[in-house]
């Protein structure tokens, strides 16, 4: 079974439609990437998929695991095991990383029937991924994002994707403002999570990330629409020849 | 020996019923002050609806004759009060029942050794010379009719006179509590705080009703004088029953290289209005004037600051947050007064209320006068719901969009909490916080 299969997806914000028949097929082991032009959907794609209110599906299904997706709230989508990694992951103050963390991890246990973490049993399973993506203890005090840059932000998503361990991990240009040290050590933390089971949505706009993390698909959207799709290999066409090379490819 | 209020006649037309003229507990000094404060509030009368400084706070409750003095302290049992206790968690209390005094219901082991502190009737010759050299010092009854009425009615007060360099060890806890009475009853909470140079303490003053079925007017007054080097931290907890009326006019003097820093916690009352005044008479004076409103249903918060700036290298600063749901409302009225001498001035100010429904509402107002050249000042606002982004950021992680709610509320107030000096007060009010979000149906949540 598919772990997201997405079928001729509409969606609009405010009465402007954005999305406009998606067709995607994500299964397990797979890393698909996502490119394209600003303004052509991407990140729409996403927010869809999470579940992002004042998007609204204005036709097609979206299922995941074999459940109906679009019928979830954010929070159940998280607890099925789909994560979004945020391109602009917002400050909240005063709630510190580690409470946070904690509440979600036991959040999504409960919901699967399993029993809560106790702080223990918490503090030793972040304090292994702390250090794969290369993280400073003292990370888990702060309130969430305040005061991070650019790239712990980032950093900070991928640590919790690993925390939280999604069936599903989708990443809304997470390459965005990332120097290339902070570009390697996030992608060094997405390779860790690929394995055989787990599917891997990037979107991005830019081919960097992808040498880093190799894709087995790339699509190309274009005006909410995937126009083209193929291997790896796209992406370097595409980073060769602009977007605009798709116009004729698109014609 | 209790001493029934005399009413007098007021000779203006601005005369109504609370006017009655306290005891004097045989004290020519008291009065004399009583008397002139009643002539001032004959003069002044309530402030008017046209006055700046009033015309967002709905007077009129206020202003109603239906409210009767108390003339003596109605029975209450320990039990009654042991919700609102603080001895408990080891504070020294002081406990004022309907106004006066009650040294039964208080718990002041080991504090007479440390400070001097006295009901107004009770205190003997010196030291009732004492109240009589700073009482009205800071707090003028001529500021407004509240402040004339208050010094002209009070029952009894407090006076603590916290000796040079002493460190009192534990907080002092000053509770008014205002018993049950079968009409509306008005009382007049009167402090007067004296901290000498280097002494260090932390005080909190509760206002509770115990009677939810007829409303009950608070009408404080709190005089404070931080001496040079003190470090003082004054908490306020209005927790009055939900038909409750509070109104106070505090005054703070700060000298040199004094610390001082205040909370103001307004949770229960229909009404209340707040004016607090600090003024950093001195170089290398410190003010932190905090705030946490936590209101629902028709209730009104009013706070008014002002921070004078009278000399040179004095920083303050300013947070009042307001959680509002329901149809509550807000004000927050913040002035800083930069003198001409008060160079180097670093001051910053910041209202920040969350509205829990669509129909509560914040009015922020920061007010700047500078008169000096060399100084810094800033003051921020902001007023909006719970943050879709943050929201939806929490629930994108598997938390529920009811916790997600919890999370950001709780940390809208840990804000505040996190700023009190005094480990153990800020325990018990993270209580009172939690108590307060629970009757808005917010889960708990331990930041």
């Amino acid at each position: 079974m598919a772990i997201l299969d997405v079928k001729n997806l509409h969606a609009r914000v405010q009465n402007r439609e954005i999305l406009k028949g998606i067709d995607l097929t994500i299964n397990p082991g797979e890393v698909h990437a996502i490119m394209g032009p600003n303004g052509s959907g991407k990140s729409t794609l996403a927010s869809v998929l999470a579940g992002r209110e004042n998007y609204e599906v204005t036709a097609g299904t979206a299922e995941f695991n074999g459940k109906d997706l679009l019928d979830l709230s954010p929070d159940e989508r998280a607890c099925e095991g789909l994560f979004l990694a945020f391109q602009y992951p917002v400050e909240i103050p005063g709630v510190s990383t580690s409470y946070f963390l904690k509440a979600a991890v036991n959040a999504i246990r409960k919901y699967r029937g399993e029993p809560e973490l106790d702080a223990m049993d918490f503090l030793k399973l972040i304090k292994e991924k702390m250090k794969l993506l290369e993280m400073d203890q003292s990370f888990m005090n702060r309130s969430i994002n305040e005061g991070f840059s650019g790239g712990e932000k980032k950093r900070n998503e991928i640590f919790q994707m690993t925390v939280l361990d999604p069936s599903l991990c989708i990443l809304d240009e997470t390459d965005s403002g990332l120097d290339i040290d902070a570009l390697k050590v996030v992608s060094q933390g997405v390779n860790a999570l690929r394995n055989k089971s787990r599917g891997i949505l990037i979107v991005t706009h830019y081919q960097r990330l992808l040498e880093y993390i190799v894709p087995d698909f790339v699509h190309v959207l274009r005006d909410g629409k995937i126009i083209k799709s193929g291997d790896k290999s796209l992406a370097l066409e595409l980073e060769a020849k602009g977007y605009g090379w798709l116009e004729t490819v698109a014609a | 020996m209790t001493q029934t209020a005399r009413p007098i006649s007021a000779d203006t037309d601005n005369s109504s019923g609370p006017l009655a003229v306290g005891p004097d507990f045989g004290r020519p000094w008291l009065a004399e002050f009583r008397q002139a404060a009643a002539k001032t509030f004959a003069r002044v009368g309530y402030p008017s609806a046209t006055d700046e400084d009033w015309r967002y706070t709905p007077l009129a409750p206020l202003t109603q004759n239906h409210f009767r003095t108390i003339p003596a302290a109605g029975a209450v049992s320990r039990d009654a009060i042991a919700h609102l206790s603080l001895a408990s968690r080891g504070f020294y209390e002081l406990v004022f029942v309907d106004g006066y005094f009650s040294a039964a219901l208080s718990q002041t082991t080991g504090l007479s050794g440390l400070i001097e502190f006295h009901n107004f009737q009770g205190a003997a010759g010196g030291e009732s010379d004492r109240i009589a050299k700073y009482l009205g010092h800071e707090l003028p009854s001529g500021i407004n009719g509240f402040a004339a009425l208050n010094a002209a009615s009070f029952s009894d007060g407090v006076f603590l006179y916290i000796p040079a360099g002493v460190t009192v060890d534990k907080p002092i806890h000053i509770l008014w509590a205002t018993t049950r009475h079968n009409h509306p009853v008005m009382v007049y909470p009167r402090g007067l705080i004296y901290a000498c140079s280097q002494s260090r303490a932390v005080i909190v003053q509760t206002y509770a009703d115990l009677d939810s079925d007829h409303p009950v007017f608070t009408n404080v007054a709190t005089e404070v004088i931080a001496g040079r080097g003190s470090h003082l931290e004054l908490i306020k907890i209005q927790r009055q029953a939900l038909l409750g009326l509070h109104m106070a006019n505090e005054a703070v003097h700060v000298h040199g290289s004094a610390t001082f820093q205040s909370l103001a916690m307004n949770l229960g009352a229909v009404l209340t209005r707040n004016n607090l005044s600090v003024h950093l008479a001195e170089p290398f004076a410190q003010a932190t004037l905090n705030g946490l409103t936590i209101s629902a249903g028709s209730q009104r918060v009013d706070n008014h600051t002002l921070l004078d700036h009278a000399r040179e290298n004095c920083p303050s600063h300013e947070l009042y947050k307001s959680l509002l749901a329901g149809n509550a409302a807000g004000v927050f009225r913040g002035k800083i007064l930069v003198r001409p001498d008060a160079q180097k001035t670093d001051s910053k100010q910041t209202s920040k209320a969350m509205l829990l429904s669509d129909s509560a509402v914040m009015n922020s107002q920061p007010q700047l006068e500078i008169y000096a050249n060399d100084v810094k000042c800033t003051h921020g606002s902001t007023t909006g719901p719970l943050d879709d982004e943050q929201l939806f950021y929490l629930q994108s992680r598997g938390v529920s969009a009811q916790q997600a709610q919890a999370l950001l509320t709780y940390a809208f107030a840990g804000d505040v909490l996190d700023r009190i000096i005094d480990p153990a007060a800020r325990e018990f009010i993270s209580v009172l916080v939690a108590e307060a979000l629970s009757r808005l149906h917010i889960a708990p949540v331990e930041l």
